[in-house]
């Protein structure tokens, strides 16, 4: 029971439970708001955030994780999104690496660069896979758009990003 | 600590080859439906709760965005009700005279195939898919390959079933492809005959019902034989034209040619094309406005004769390649609502 009461509370029960509210807020207000008719990936940006605020690893994984349940609610192969959102999060992690320490608009804006890349790195990944037909021009449009809108919503999923696996940091 | 790293990378490098792994089971058509619906059941409610939440958001966006829009295109659309409530009577009649002669025919029809109402209830999260979600699952009896219409023509297709929802993949996704019938208008030149003689005259009471029938003068009551899954009510055929009337009649060779391509999506923002495998026939010249019908067939994605668009650019390719035409959709996908979803499934998508 104690194991399970564990599990329970373990950050990355957390992760799972907080991305699934970030995931229904793609599917739901990001799919209808369309800039320059691209939808901002909140995902990639929630995931960005987790690999700024706990590194190259966690980024990793969290990414990882996110991407496969992106892919269960979406019509590409299962395990596209898995891959393009872990390299999301070691992007924005390794992104800071370079610097001692970050400020907030550092982090803000590798946040949103690498939700940018994200946008790139998709299509890239499908167009191996055999999926032609979206390595077009306006594939830059959507990681434009992902990058606005990272460096806008990289405000307030810093704080939740952080809180989702603090004590997985804890016990680093 | 050490341990914890260690584990965590072990992870990483577990769901990157559960990643590549689902990946190729994915693409080769493995059993992953069962998955994503598993966590559907779980994730939908959720959604539901989101979406109700973020309503205003949405909605206070459109009205911020789309209110000009709305204002030009009401007024077009007014001006379009009017042109069209005329021709609406004209091809109706039509249309339901084909359908009568199909049946006759015993030749599929879309009168015959049931279908489901479904209300468009999200757009594609994601940039890379051009997919819709509806409000109707697999309680309502669809099936993975199902064409979806809407009141102007085709739209898509179904590619994932859930119990009360459903994913369509529209007309314009580099993945969608449909044997299509581009429809190429003859030249029109034509015999004109003048009629003939009142007791030699073949009416068309004559050709559709017993040769008995053949009422001049008045309108008909025309009941067709029963055929499965298609009864037609009964219909009035008009008054026959005067006896000194001229009858046009079309050379066989002057009929409508119907030459047979794939469809196939590009991607947001671009027209569709139609290829077909080698060059046309000569004499052959599809001009733009061709109408573009589903062809049907045992192994095709749609029944025939779907309203699909028309011809909006012919673009000639040298050597033995046919010609590619730019198809302009009749359905406006960037405006969904409503959707009927035919309870059709092809044969090539009975196992998913």
């Amino acid at each position: 029971m104690s194991r399970v009461l564990q599990i329970a509370a373990s950050p990355w029960t957390r992760l799972v439970l907080v991305t699934i509210l970030v995931l229904s807020l793609q599917t739901t207000l990001f799919a209808e708001l369309r800039p320059f008719g691209t939808s901002i990936q909140i995902v990639g940006i929630f995931v960005g955030a987790i690999g700024v605020m706990h590194g190259l690893q966690s980024g990793a994984l969290a990414g990882l994780a996110c991407g496969l349940m992106y892919d269960f609610v979406l019509a590409t192969p299962l395990g596209l999104g898995a891959l393009v959102l872990g390299v999301v999060g070691v992007t924005a992690a390794a992104l800071l690496l370079p610097f001692r320490e970050s400020t907030w608009w550092m982090r803000a804006g590798a946040v949103a660069l690498a939700a940018g890349i994200g946008e790139v790195v998709w299509p890239l990944m499908s167009a191996v896979v055999g999926l032609d037909g979206w390595l077009t021009p306006r594939l830059f449009v959507s990681a434009a758009s992902s990058l606005v809108g990272g460096l806008v919503l990289a405000w307030p999923l810093l704080p939740v990003a952080a809180w989702t696996l603090r004590e997985a940091q804890g016990s680093n | 600590m050490a341990e914890f790293r260690i584990n965590r990378t072990r992870a990483i490098v577990l769901l990157a080859l559960a990643s590549v792994f689902l990946i190729t089971l994915d693409i080769s058509g493995g059993g992953t439906s069962i998955v994503r619906s598993t966590f559907g059941t779980f994730f939908r409610p959720v959604e539901g709760v989101t979406r109700v939440v973020t309503r205003p958001i949405v909605n206070a966006w459109r009205s911020f965005r789309e209110f000009d829009d709305v204002v030009s295109e009401n007024q077009l659309l007014q001006e379009r009700i009017a042109q069209q409530e005329g021709a609406a009577v004209a091809a109706a009649a039509s249309v339901r005279l084909s359908q009568e002669l199909l049946a006759l025919n015993g030749l599929p029809t879309l009168a015959g195939i049931n279908s489901v109402t479904a209300q468009v209830i999200g757009d594609s999260p994601s940039n890379i898919s051009q997919t819709i979600e509806i409000n109707q699952g697999s309680d309502a009896g669809l099936k993975v390959g199902m064409p979806v219409l809407n009141a102007a023509g085709l739209v898509g297709k179904v590619t994932e079933v859930s119990a009360n929802r459903a994913l369509v993949m529209l007309l314009t996704d580099p993945d969608y492809a449909l044997s299509v019938k581009v429809i190429a208008e003859p030249s029109r030149r034509a015999t004109t005959v003048t009629s003939l003689p009142t007791e030699n005259r073949v009416t068309p009471d004559e050709d559709l019902t017993a040769p008995s029938a053949t009422t001049t003068t008045t309108s008909t009551t025309t009941t067709i034989p029963s055929i499965p899954g298609f009864t037609p009510a009964s219909t009035t055929v008009p008054v026959l034209p005067s006896p000194n009337a001229q009858i046009t009649v079309p050379n066989a060779s002057q009929l409508a040619v119907r030459e047979t391509g794939v469809l196939q999506g590009r991607g947001p923002g671009k027209r569709p094309y139609v290829r077909f495998l080698e060059a046309l026939p000569s004499g052959e010249n599809i001009q733009v406005g061709a109408p573009i019908v589903s062809s049907g067939g045992s192994r095709s994605l749609a029944p025939p004769d779907i309203v699909i668009g028309v011809v909006s650019r012919v673009v000639e390719r040298s050597g033995t390649a046919g010609p590619v035409l730019e198809v302009e959709l009749v359905a406006d996908l960037s405006n969904l609502s409503f959707l009927r979803v035919l309870l059709y499934q092809p044969i090539t998508e009975t196992q998913r």
